[in-house]
């Protein structure tokens, strides 16, 4: 009964976010055991920067070795493929990564951690706008705030999945979501915060495994 | 009288305290300790020698200008650390030379020694993009076994980081460094075999090497 109570308070208290999920699919997710996925942002733009904690959040959210998904975490790939998944030097392009796989030691490693599939992430989190303000003052008779603030924010992802093994474009995706968030203040400040990021990144793990295992997967 | 002087002693301490906080609070102070991975990758078949002067382990970058804070970075370990991490798996063989051009070993072909040129930096508020960035530019020096110069070139490195909520400046600051170090690992690393005298250099050992293996065994002997 708490619980339940506890649950719909949060529910009350935070923001609202609405979340589409567009797919372009050139062919079925095809996983056998011991195959891997790798989850990375992409960090090649000047003026903003795929968020890690989104890709450690879908990554999060994939991982489940009892269906078949083995997401290796991005830091760790990364540093194991030093320094051909760094920002510069990244394969933008499938081509690209067929000249990368000439080098053997690199293929060797590719192919020891069972890689099937890299999914690139490209996008981030922004605040598009805000209002209102809030006060604080502090006397002998106590503290307290008084205003209202309200904020929008707006997350914009595409997920390339490409096939490594077949050295082809599975498919794209992609995640927007928007939410807005408000702080009423009436002596405490009240945050009811849109988990924006959060839910883009919720719904791109659904999608993506409805897309890496189209049959459900192994159970 | 002992008290006066007392009283005074307490004044000029609490002065100073306060003066030594005012300055604090305008001074940072950026230590980078990263560690960084091996380079994936073939070999170049050179018995290299590196020589990390004791400028470049213990570089500390100063700015203090008017419309800045003070500010100190010291990036000589970390750059210490990805130098010798990087430049130890580019090539069959590495020395580390403590000293340069004294005692230097005969079987050395070539000696890197890098400089530190340049570091810049710009923080959200400069920019107005929520993001520091840093950019850092090397001098790199390659010296073959009688200290004749073979090659120079420049190697420069760009990092960024989103400024994240609770992370301090300094944090967010030498996050974007350790991310720019990783970069100038990554520009040593796949930019060495561009630079057309060492390209020359490598092609002339290949050649020799692979001279050397078609050779009979006998006429080796």
């Amino acid at each position: 009964m708490f619980k339940s109570l506890f649950a719909f308070g949060l529910a009350l208290l935070s923001g609202c976010t609405t979340v589409v999920i567009d797919e372009y699919r050139r062919s079925d997710g095809e996983l056998a055991e011991g195959d891997s996925v790798v989850i990375l942002g992409r960090r090649h733009s000047s003026d903003y920067e795929t968020e890690p904690d989104l890709i450690d959040c879908v990554g999060r959210q994939l991982h489940n070795p009892d269906r078949g998904v083995n997401v290796i975490p991005e830091k760790q790939f990364v540093d194991a493929m030093y320094p051909w998944f760094e920002p510069r030097t990244a394969p933008m392009h499938l081509r690209s990564l067929d000249r990368m796989m000439e080098i053997p030691n690199l293929r060797e490693r590719m192919e020891a951690y069972g890689v099937k599939y890299i999914v690139w992430i490209d996008g981030s989190t922004e605040t598009t706008a805000s209002a209102g303000s809030i006060g604080c003052s502090i006397g002998t008779g106590g503290a307290g705030c008084f205003g209202f603030g309200t904020w929008d924010k707006e997350s914009d992802y595409e997920a390339s999945v490409w096939d490594f093994r077949d050295q082809e474009l599975s498919g794209k995706l992609s995640a927007d979501a928007k939410g807005t968030s408000y702080m009423p203040a009436i002596v405490v400040p009240i945050p009811l915060i849109a988990r924006v990021q959060n839910n883009a990144c919720k719904g791109m793990a659904a999608q993506l495994q409805e897309f890496l295992l189209p049959s459900g997967g192994r159970s | 009288m002992e008290h006066s002087r007392h009283g005074f002693s307490i004044r000029l301490k609490i002065t100073l305290i306060f003066l030594t906080l005012l300055v604090a609070s305008c001074s940072h102070t950026v230590r980078v300790d990263g560690s960084y991975p091996q380079p994936v990758g073939q070999q170049h078949p050179l018995t290299v020698g590196i020589y990390l002067s004791d400028d470049f382990r213990n570089f500390v970058y100063h700015e203090d200008s008017e419309d800045r804070d003070e500010w100190n970075i010291n990036t000589g370990r970390a750059q210490k650390n990805l130098f010798e991490t990087v430049l130890g798996s580019m090539f069959t063989e590495t020395i580390s030379l403590s000293q340069y051009p004294q005692n230097l070993p005969k079987n050395v072909e070539l000696v890197i020694v890098p400089e530190v040129r340049e570091l810049q930096f710009t923080m959200p508020r400069e920019t107005r993009v929520n993001i520091f960035e840093v950019w850092i530019k090397y001098d790199m020096h390659a010296y073959d076994q009688k200290g004749e110069s073979v090659a120079n070139w420049v190697i420069t490195a760009y990092g960024k980081t989103p400024t994240a909520f609770l992370k301090s400046q300094e944090d967010a600051l030498a996050q974007a460094i350790n991310i720019a170090l990783r970069d100038a690992g990554a520009t040593l690393y796949t930019g060495f075999e561009r630079v057309p005298e060492l390209q020359a250099l490598l092609a002339d050992k290949r050649r020799a090497l692979s001279l050397k293996e078609s050779e009979p065994a006998d006429v080796r002997n």
